[in-house]
C-alpha cells in the first residue's frame, strides 16, 4: 500500500517554528490564499466544466445532465449526485476503488454544503412530476494534491454549477421536447444561494500545549500534515452557515470557532467576488466568439436544415 | 380495585449529577497511607485535579498541563502514594507485563527463530527459540535444523506457560520458558478471567502455581498466570530424585507433546469444579491467588455436603460461597 | 410539518414536555460485557448505544504483522446500525458515508484525547451498537465510548461529552430572535437546525472546556451561532458530571466488593 510520505521531524519542527513566527514557506500571510486560478473549457458549447488551481492544488469539475425518471419518494425533484474520485494521479496515497479518510470526508462535507443546504434548486430539474426530470451529476477529480483540497472542491462545484446549462424543454400536453444545444439556448440553473469552503488549520503556539493555537488559512500539503487540527466551515456571503465540522484533532475554544466563522465569511465574499468577475469574463468571451462565428453557425443551420428536403 | 398511578422514576439512582465542589482539589493526600495496598475508597476520575501542590511527583495514571503544576489523572480508580509519588491504580485495565511474571499464553504466530504469543497484553509476547528448553535437556547453541523444526516445540494456538524474561522499549514482552516447571500445557482446562490491573482476578503473589489435593480427583494442578489466563490440569507425578544429571529423563520427549493423557472422570469434575470455584471468586470481586482458590474449592464441597438435593439457585450458591471464603480469610 | 415550532412557540414547552435547556434522562451502566475490555450502556431519551472497547492489542493477522502504525495506538471505530433502531426498518450498509462520517468523527476526537503514545503499535477497538435512534446519535455514541473507554482503563486527559443544540424560533415572538433548545429527540432534529458539539471538558478548576467535535449540517445565521455554542458547552458540561456520577458510582460498587 503506498503512503503518504510524511515530513521528517526537522521539516516539521521547521515548519512549525517558521509559523509561530508568522511565516509560512512560500512567505504568505497566515490568513491568505495562494493565487486562486479558475478555468472554464474554451470549447464554447461545453457548459459546467471547471478547472480550478489554488496553488499547486488541482480540481476538476464536470458536470454532465441526462433525462431519467426521479426518486418515486420524490416526485417534484430533480436528482443531484455529487462524486468524487481521487485517484492516484492526485496523490501516490490514494489508490483506486479504496475508500480512505479524505474521500469521505470531502464527499461527506461537499454534500452538506451544496446539497443539503439547498443551494441547487433541484425542483427546477423536474420535467413532469413523478415522471421524469434530469438526472445532474458532479464528478469531481482531484487531479493534483498540494493541500487544501476542500476548499478547492467546493469552489470547482460551485462555479461549475453556476456556468453549467441544461438543455432547453418544453411540454405541450403529454410530450416533452428536449432541445439541444443547436437548437435553443440551454438554460442555467437555479442557484438559491452559493456556499463556499473554507478550512481553518490549527497549530500549536508553544510545544505541548494546546491552550494558543495558531489558525492558518489554506494550508500546503506539507503544513497540512503537520497541523493538530482543522475546522471546516461553509458559508455564503450571507453569513449563513450551511456546514462546520470539526472532526476530533485539537480542543479549541468556543469563541475561537466564532473568530474563525467570522474570519471565514470574509474569504467567502473573496470567493463569491472571484467566482462572478471569472464568470461575466467567461459570459464576455463567449459572445464574443459567438459573434465572430455568428454568420458562420447560422449558415451550416441552413445547411443542415436544408438537406432533409432535399 | 383500586388504582393508583405512580410518578415515573428513574430506574437507577447512580446518575446523581456529580458537581464539582471544591472539596476534590485539596484532599488530604498527606492522611493517604503509604504503599501498595492502600485502602483508600476516594475514586479519581479522568481529568480530576489530585493536587496543585508541588511537592508531589507524578506516576502512572497521571499527567499534568505545561502551563500549571497541579496534577490531574487519566483513569478512574483509586489514588496510590509511594513516599512522593502519586499514581492511580485503575478500576480495571488490561495487563501491563513485568519482569519476573508467570503468565500463560497462547502461540499466535510463529515465526523463523520465534514465537509470537498472546498474553493478553496490549502487544504480542516474544518467545526466542533460545529461550525455551530443548528436549532432551541439551544445553547447545540452536542450530538451523532447530529453526526448521520450530513447529516441533510449539505451534499455533498451543498453551504455554512462561515467566516475562525483560521487556522491549515498546513494552512488549519476551517470555523465557528455562525452567521444569514452564513448558507447554496439556491435559487440563483453560480459562480466562480479569488479569492484573485493579479490580478482581488473579493479583501476583508468593505462588502462582500450586496443588490442590481434591475429594475424589486425586491431586489438580492450578496454575494462576499473572495477566489473567488460568490452567486447572492433572497433577502429573514427578520422578523425586531427579538430579541434575538426570535432567534429561525429566525433560524428556513428552515435553512438547499435545497429547493428553488418560484423565478420569473424578479428576475431570474436580477440575471443574475448582473453575466453578474461580468463576464466583470472579464475580463476587474477590480475587484470586493460591488462598481464595483452597477456599472456594472447600466452601463448595461443603455446601454439595450441606445440600444434597441441589436446591440452591446458582446466585445463592455463589454468595454463599463468597462469604465463606471471606470469613475464612 | 411545523409541529414542534408552533407549539414550542406557545407554551415555551417542547414536544416531549422539556424547556429548551432542559436535556433528556441520562442513564448509563459501565461494565455491562463481561468478554470486552471496557464497555457501556447509555440512554439518551430513547436513543440506545451499547459500547464494547476490546484493546489496547496488537492486530493480528491482517497485512502480515506490518507495524505500519508509528509510534501511538490506532484507534478504530466501528458503528453498527440495528435495523430495527429507527422508525422503519432499514438495513443500512456499512458503506454509508454517514455512518462512515461518524465513525471518522469518534475515531479522531479519541485519537487526540487518548494517551495512546503509552501503547505503541496497538489497536484500540471501539464498537458501538445502535439499538434504538431518537436524535442526538452522534452525541450519545461520543458519551458511552468515553465511559467504555474509562471502563477499559485506557488513559484520557478527560472526558469528551457531546450534547446537540438547535436554534427554534423564539418563544417570544415579537422579537427577531431565536432560542437555543439543548438535547434534541428525532422529531426536533428532523425539522431544526442543529448541531452537535462534544467538549473535552476540564475536571473541576482545570480551565475552560475544549470544543473537540463541531457537526453542523443544516443551514443556520451566522449570528445564531454563538448563542447555540453556548448552550451547548453548557450543556457538554452538564452531560459530564453526569457521566462522572455513573463512572464514581460504578467505581464505589467495585471497591465495595473488591476484597484485599
Amino acid at each position: 500500500m503506498p503512503s503518504e510520505v510524511t515530513p521528517s521531524t526537522n521539516n516539521h519542527d521547521f515548519i512549525l517554528t517558521a509559523l509561530r513566527q508568522n511565516l509560512r514557506l512560500d512567505s504568505r500571510p497566515l490568513d491568505t490564499y495562494r493565487p486562486i486560478d479558475l478555468t472554464f473549457s474554451s470549447d464554447p458549447d461545453t457548459y459546467g466544466q471547471t478547472d480550478v488551481r489554488i496553488g499547486k492544488t488541482r480540481v476538476l469539475c464536470n458536470i454532465s445532465c441526462e433525462v431519467g425518471a426521479p426518486y418515486p419518494d420524490r416526485k417534484f425533484d430533480g436528482v443531484f449526485t455529487i462524486s468524487c474520485e481521487l485517484g492516484p494521479m492526485g496523490s501516490p496515497a490514494w489508490e483506486v476503488g479504496r475508500q480512505d479518510q479524505t474521500e469521505i470526508i470531502l464527499s461527506r462535507i461537499l454534500e452538506k454544503t451544496v446539497r443539503r443546504s439547498g443551494a441547487l434548486d433541484t425542483e427546477s430539474l423536474c420535467i413532469v412530476a413523478g415522471q421524469k426530470c434530469f438526472h445532474l451529476r458532479a464528478d469531481i477529480h482531484i487531479l493534483d494534491h498540494d493541500g487544501n483540497v476542500l476548499d478547492a472542491a467546493c469552489f470547482a462545484l460551485m462555479a461549475a454549477l453556476l456556468h453549467f446549462r441544461r438543455p432547453d424543454v418544453s411540454i405541450e400536453g403529454e410530450e416533452v421536447t428536449v432541445y439541444s444545444v443547436r437548437e435553443r439556448e440551454p438554460v442555467k440553473l437555479t442557484m438559491t444561494h452559493h456556499p463556499f469552503c473554507i478550512t481553518t488549520s490549527f497549530y500549536p503556539s508553544r510545544q505541548g500545549s494546546d491552550d494558543d493555537l495558531i489558525s492558518v488559512l489554506d494550508t500546503t500539503l506539507q503544513e497540512e500534515q503537520c497541523r493538530t487540527g482543522s475546522l471546516t466551515i461553509s458559508l455564503n456571503r450571507h453569513g449563513e452557515v450551511c456546514n462546520i465540522a470539526k472532526y476530533g484533532g485539537v480542543g479549541i475554544e468556543g469563541l475561537s470557532v466564532l473568530t474563525c466563522v467570522n474570519a471565514s465569511l470574509e474569504k467567502a465574499k473573496m470567493f463569491d467576488r472571484l467566482l462572478k468577475e471569472r464568470l461575466a469574463e467567461d459570459e464576455k468571451a463567449r459572445q464574443a466568439k459567438i459573434g465572430a462565428m455568428g454568420l458562420e453557425l447560422s449558415a451550416e443551420n441552413e445547411r443542415v436544415m436544408e438537406r432533409p428536403v432535399g | 380495585m383500586a388504582i393508583t398511578i405512580l410518578p415515573p422514576a428513574p430506574a437507577h439512582e447512580n446518575a446523581k449529577a456529580y458537581h464539582g465542589d471544591s472539596s476534590d482539589n485539596d484532599m488530604d493526600i498527606d492522611d493517604l497511607p503509604s504503599g501498595h495496598r492502600s485502602t483508600t475508597t476516594n475514586i479519581i476520575t479522568p481529568g480530576q485535579t489530585v493536587t496543585s501542590d508541588p511537592q508531589w511527583m507524578r506516576g502512572h495514571g497521571t499527567f499534568a498541563d505545561t502551563d500549571s503544576a497541579a496534577i490531574r489523572s487519566t483513569l478512574a480508580g483509586t489514588l496510590q502514594k509511594t513516599n512522593k509519588l502519586l499514581s492511580i491504580v485503575p478500576l480495571r485495565a488490561r495487563y501491563t507485563p513485568e519482569i519476573g511474571d508467570l503468565v500463560i499464553g497462547r502461540i499466535v504466530e510463529v515465526q523463523s527463530r520465534r514465537w509470537k504469543v498472546d498474553v493478553a497484553a496490549p502487544l504480542l509476547a516474544n518467545l526466542l527459540l533460545s529461550s525455551i528448553n530443548l528436549p532432551g535437556g541439551v544445553l547447545r547453541k540452536r542450530t538451523s535444523v532447530d529453526e526448521l523444526n520450530i513447529r516441533a516445540f510449539f505451534g499455533e494456538g498451543e498453551l504455554l506457560v512462561a515467566e516475562v524474561q525483560s521487556l522491549f522499549q515498546d513494552g512488549s514482552a519476551s517470555l523465557h520458558t528455562r525452567s521444569l516447571r514452564y513448558g507447554k500445557l496439556r491435559n487440563g482446562y483453560f480459562m480466562s478471567v480479569a488479569g492484573m490491573g485493579g479490580g478482581a482476578g488473579v493479583v501476583r503473589a508468593k505462588r502462582q502455581i500450586f496443588t490442590v489435593q481434591t475429594r475424589s480427583g486425586g491431586e489438580v494442578d492450578v496454575l494462576l498466570g499473572v495477566n489473567g489466563f488460568i490452567w486447572i490440569a492433572k497433577h502429573v507425578a514427578e520422578k523425586e530424585d531427579v538430579g541434575i544429571n538426570r535432567m534429561e529423563e525429566k525433560v524428556g520427549e513428552s515435553m512438547y507433546s499435545s497429547q493428553n493423557d488418560e484423565i478420569e472422570g473424578g479428576t475431570r469434575r474436580e477440575v471443574a469444579a475448582i473453575a466453578g470455584g474461580i468463576r464466583i471468586l470472579v464475580a463476587g470481586g474477590v480475587k484470586v491467588e493460591e488462598g481464595t482458590v483452597r477456599r472456594a474449592y472447600e466452601a463448595g464441597l461443603e455446601l454439595d455436603e450441606r445440600e444434597r438435593d441441589g436446591e440452591m439457585m446458582d446466585s445463592e450458591r455463589g454468595s454463599a460461597v463468597v462469604e465463606m471464603v471471606l470469613a475464612g480469610g | 410539518m411545523p409541529l414542534d415550532t408552533s407549539t414550542y412557540a406557545l407554551a415555551h414547552l417542547r414536544l416531549d414536555g422539556r424547556r429548551w435547556n432542559e436535556l433528556r434522562r441520562l442513564h448509563a451502566q459501565i461494565s455491562t460485557q463481561a468478554a470486552a475490555d471496557g464497555s457501556s450502556y447509555l440512554e439518551q431519551g430513547n436513543t440506545k448505544v451499547l459500547c464494547t472497547v476490546s484493546g489496547p492489542q496488537e492486530q493480528k493477522g491482517g497485512r502480515g504483522g506490518a507495524r505500519d502504525q508509528g509510534n501511538e495506538a490506532k484507534v478504530d471505530v466501528e458503528m453498527n446500525i440495528a435495523a430495527f433502531s429507527g422508525m422503519d426498518r432499514k438495513r443500512r450498509a456499512r458503506s454509508d458515508k454517514r455512518v462512515q462520517e461518524m465513525q471518522v468523527t469518534i475515531a479522531s476526537a479519541f485519537q487526540s484525547t487518548l494517551f495512546t503514545h503509552l501503547f505503541p503499535h496497538s489497536t484500540i477497538t471501539v464498537t458501538l451498537h445502535i439499538l434504538s435512534q431518537d436524535g442526538s446519535l452522534l452525541a450519545a455514541c461520543l458519551n458511552a465510548a468515553t465511559l467504555a473507554l474509562i471502563d477499559a482503563g485506557i488513559p484520557m486527559s478527560d472526558y469528551i461529552s457531546s450534547v446537540t443544540v438547535a436554534s427554534a424560533p423564539s418563544s417570544d415572538q415579537s422579537l427577531d430572535e431565536m432560542d437555543p433548545l439543548l438535547d434534541l429527540n428525532g422529531l426536533e432534529e428532523q425539522e431544526l437546525p442543529f448541531m452537535t458539539v462534544g467538549t473535552c471538558g476540564r475536571g473541576p478548576g482545570g480551565g475552560e472546556e475544549k470544543v473537540m467535535v463541531l457537526v453542523m449540517e443544516t443551514k443556520v445565521q451566522m449570528a445564531r451561532l454563538e448563542a447555540m455554542l453556548s448552550v451547548g458547552i453548557d450543556g457538554c458540561k452538564q452531560v459530564r458530571g453526569i457521566l462522572d456520577g455513573v463512572v464514581r458510582s460504578h467505581g464505589k460498587r467495585v471497591l465495595e466488593s473488591k476484597v484485599s
